[in-house]
């Protein structure tokens, strides 16, 4: 078996280390490295990139980079929720419903975000149907701001807690619901004393699912923040072109590597759902 | 069945995609809106080769793709003040002037430019400043650059979200040199940026244009060729050189140093140096040639634009762009990062 | 309550659908600008005529088909390696690959690709973007093929073996079969996310790859633009369509 079994495994960790562990390590060994005059990298050793990581001026950027991301995660799981029960209380028309959730989420994130900046425009539809409507006089300020990059985020990845917040609901025990009917419980309180308590895992598999790409995001915050808002990704963007700063981008990729590493590593500690 | 079929597709593709390039291909990545239509298909005609065309919105994007040194292109159009860090880092092939007999064509100032006196590196192609774009209904028209930091406006002002220009315009206001090395005086200026940012709209490049035309942004901080394009596009919009002064940039048609194809790259360097060729550019693209001897090609109504070529009495205003000394450009982008943070 | 949640939904659905569709209408608007002003497939006609879209539209296709082919097949066996036994490493890793922000999985990516220059003179091209797509999907494709898996009974398998088939034999003939649908859903999801991914793709593409998103990003980065809401359309509808088909051949 186990000669079988190895066979199989190492088109797998051959891609794996060339391609994702062996990038990592130099990403590693120049995070420990000084800038060239002009960019690139020389090989004299410092720490110094990992001490201007600390300064406040970057540990303000990656808070609101966490504010944000915590923001966008929180109204996917509000807005999430609602719809993962709706789905699983649809019956036969469970399929179609969750294909209607999972469609946009096929199609491309760039098309998605550009979809918003398209209705988000003064001239766009939001705001000539506003002023058509005479409820406002003048075009609202809609994109550019902090708000049109939460949307962005919240609409570019609700499916990722729909789809385990549905797992999760679908394997719940119907006893339990059955139970609270009959012992006089109405709909409202046993959707939120039994079923959202027992629904945590689907809520920290969906969290994470969300939290971490938001954590890397850079795209949205350009395209619908006009560039006003700098998140890390930003930073370690404008590292790698701007600044060719190469060894302070590494520092800052491989800072948040680890706090997601250690998001993940409390996930899989609190019992999370085992995907492989 | 899929299977299979998914596996012959990819086969095919791969075949095709080897079957590709036999004939010459010379990699050509430029700034959009930057050539004229039949430029490039007339020089593959003219001599049997085939282009492969694509376009960048700004310096970065360009540097992005070929600091690797190994990314495939052969010619690229950085700003003059890419030109030294680019060679530093070893980016660049020095030019053969035997292969550039066109060099001549040059306007006299061009011909031996600070950044670059002996045109090794680079072969000017195009110049471009940077003003004020704006919306006719913006009423006292701007005139300075300081009339961007108007609280009347705010909402409707968009900056370069460039940090090179955006300093430039903050020690302009501040009556400083935009190429300082002082780093009290980029403080300053960062300051102010600080200050405008709440009335921006946004930082936007290219993208302004689109909406400067349908009324959305009213100024615009912009470069005069994107400037003249949405002038074409809307007779609302007008362009004024600031009066406190303004910075000017010349992009530089060069060859990077991976490139296996020098030969063909000087002969479309040499290519674009015609006159009728510049000429054709200008006329397409709305932008303000190095190339003098293309100028008795150009229709009267360009010659005499004063967006595209400005009086000398205004170019006095001018300052050329300099590449940033290794601590100014530090300097400068952490306090750009500390703008976009505020 | 019921009525409420349907309520809710509908809204949330509209919430969902409606920007593509708003997208999808005034694509065949003739006006440049959100002003109905009648129907036309002026925009059509101009994307489909844009030879440098029709390129990148192929190496999109080509990409995506290269690299699902190769993270399918990867992943397929690698999942059902780990499902026979856990290996700590290989599933840590590929955890780790799973939840890395994408602009940092690209960056490292790039920096490994220029570093190899140096020594083996790849350039940066259609095979680094294949490469760099392998690395992202395979996580996805290990996981959906496992959670197929977790369904299998193992018993099947141990029965082929105890009538004489080999090892290979009864995975061949016993365990692949079972696995097929897992594994078409692996390889739909490693096709979409390789056809839609910009921010690695950005990054190590050289001359001749580069792909739809690309070109999607320089357009929207130029402003709204009726060209582009034709092509979005098109890709949406393209990407609906092939949805639909397997959800077909799944079926049959």
């Amino acid at each position: 078996m186990n000669r079988l079994r190895l066979l199989f495994l190492t088109p797998a960790g051959i891609v794996l280390g060339a391609l994702f562990l062996a990038p990592l390590a130099i990403m590693l060994a120049y995070s420990f490295l000084t800038r060239g005059a002009y960019g690139g990298v020389t090989a004299d050793f410092s720490f110094e990139n990992y001490q201007r990581v600390l300064d406040p001026l970057y540990a303000v950027i990656l808070l609101r980079t966490f504010v944000m991301a915590a923001t966008a995660t929180l109204g996917c799981l509000v807005l999430g929720f609602p719809l993962a029960l709706f789905i699983s209380q649809s019956g036969a028309r469970k399929n179609l419903y969750l294909q209607l959730v999972i469609l946009p989420f096929w199609t491309s994130f760039l098309v998605r975000t550009y979809a918003w900046m398209f209705l988000l425009r003064d001239t766009g539809l939001v705001n000539s149907a506003l002023l058509a409507a005479g409820l406002i006089h003048a075009p609202l300020p809609l994109l550019y701001n902090d708000g049109a990059v939460f949307l962005g985020l919240v609409y570019g990845y609700l499916p990722f807690v729909v789809l385990p917040l549905y797992a999760t609901l679908e394997r719940l025990d119907k006893s339990l619901l059955e139970a609270a009917a009959d012992l006089g419980a109405r709909p409202w309180i046993t959707t939120t004393r039994i079923v959202l308590p027992l629904c945590a895992p689907g809520f920290r598999a969906g969290a994470l699912l969300v939290f971490i790409p938001c954590l890397g995001a850079y795209l949205t915050p350009d395209l619908l923040g006009g560039s006003k808002t700098v998140l890390v990704g930003n930073v370690i963007q404008n590292q790698f072109t701007t600044a060719r700063d190469w060894p302070f981008g590494s520092a800052v990729s491989l800072l948040l590597m680890a706090i997601v590493m250690v998001l993940l590593m409390l996930l899989i500690r609190r019992g999370g759902e085992k995907l492989i | 069945m899929t299977r299979r079929s998914l596996f012959l597709m990819g086969v095919a593709g791969a075949t095709v995609g080897c079957s590709r390039g036999h004939t010459q291909r010379l990699n050509v990545f430029n700034w959009s809106s930057y050539v004229a239509p039949d430029t490039i298909p007339e020089f593959e005609k003219e001599f049997g080769v085939r282009v492969r065309y694509a376009v960048y919105e700004s310096n970065e994007e360009m540097m992005a793709r070929v600091m690797s040194g190994n990314s495939g292109w052969d010619v690229v159009f950085p700003t003059n003040y890419f030109i030294e860090p680019m060679r530093e880092t070893g980016l660049l092939a020095e030019l053969d002037h035997r292969r550039l007999p066109n060099l001549g064509q040059l306007d006299k100032p061009f011909q031996s430019p600070a950044w670059d006196p002996r045109l090794q590196w680079g072969v000017p192609y195009m110049w471009n400043a940077t003003g004020i774009a704006y919306n006719k209904k913006f009423d006292p028209a701007p005139v300075a650059w300081s009339d961007l930091w108007n609280p009347a406006l705010a909402g409707h002002i968009t900056m370069l979200d460039d940090p090179v220009d955006v300093f430039a315009a903050c020690l302009k206001k501040l009556g400083l040199r935009a190429n300082t090395r002082d780093s009290g005086e980029l403080r300053r200026a960062q300051r102010e940026a600080i200050a405008q940012k709440p009335l921006l709209r946004a930082y936007l490049n290219a993208e302004v244009r689109d909406q400067l035309v349908s009324g959305d942004v009213l100024a615009a901080q912009l470069w005069s060729t994107t400037a003249q394009q949405a002038i074409d596009a809307s007779p609302q919009i007008d362009f004024v050189y600031p009066r406190e002064g303004f910075a000017v940039y010349l992009d530089s048609a060069v060859i990077l140093r991976e490139s296996p194809r020098k030969e063909l790259a000087h002969e479309l360097l040499n290519y674009l140096l015609r006159p009728q060729v510049a000429a054709a550019i200008v006329v397409a693209a709305r932008t303000a040639t190095a190339n003098g001897g293309a100028r008795a090609f150009l229709p009267e109504n360009i010659r005499n634009n004063k967006t595209l070529y400005p009086s000398a009495e205004v170019m006095s205003r001018g300052e050329w762009a300099q590449a940033a000394t290794p601590e100014v450009q530090r300097l400068r982008d952490r306090l750009w990062t500390e703008v976009k943070s505020s | 309550m019921k009525r409420g949640l349907a309520l809710y939904a509908v809204a949330a659905y509209a919430f969902l659908h409606v920007p593509l569709l708003v997208l999808a209408v005034f694509s065949f608007n003739s006006s440049r600008f959100t002003v109905w002003e009648g129907w036309s497939l002026e925009w059509y006609r101009a994307a489909l005529h844009d030879g440098q879209l029709g390129e990148a539209a192929w190496n999109s296709i080509l990409i995506a088909v290269a690299s699902t082919l190769v993270s399918t097949i990867v992943g397929t066996l690698c999942a059902y390696g780990l499902w026979k036994r856990d290996s700590k490493w290989l599933s840590g890793s590929l955890y780790l690959s799973l939840v890395t922000p994408e602009i940092v999985m690209g960056i490292s990516l790039l920096v490994f690709f220029q570093w190899m220059f140096r020594f083996l003179h790849v350039q940066l091209g259609m095979h680094t973007v294949i490469l760099a797509h392998v690395a992202f999907s395979l996580s996805y494709v290990v996981i959906v093929v496992m959670a197929r898996l977790r369904t299998f009974d193992a018993s099947l398998e141990e029965a082929a073996m105890d009538l004489g088939a080999t090892e290979w034999q009864a995975f061949r003939r016993v365990t692949l079969p079972v696995l097929a649908p897992g594994i078409a859903a692996a390889a739909l999801l490693a096709f979409t996310t390789s056809f839609d991914d910009y921010v690695i793709t950005s990054l190590v593409a050289g001359v001749d790859s580069e792909t739809l998103p690309m070109v999607v990003y320089a357009m929207a980065r130029r402003g709204a633009n009726p060209v582009l809401n034709s092509i979005s359309t098109l890709i949406v509808a393209a990407l609906g369509a092939l949805i639909l088909f397997s959800e077909r051949l799944r079926e049959s």
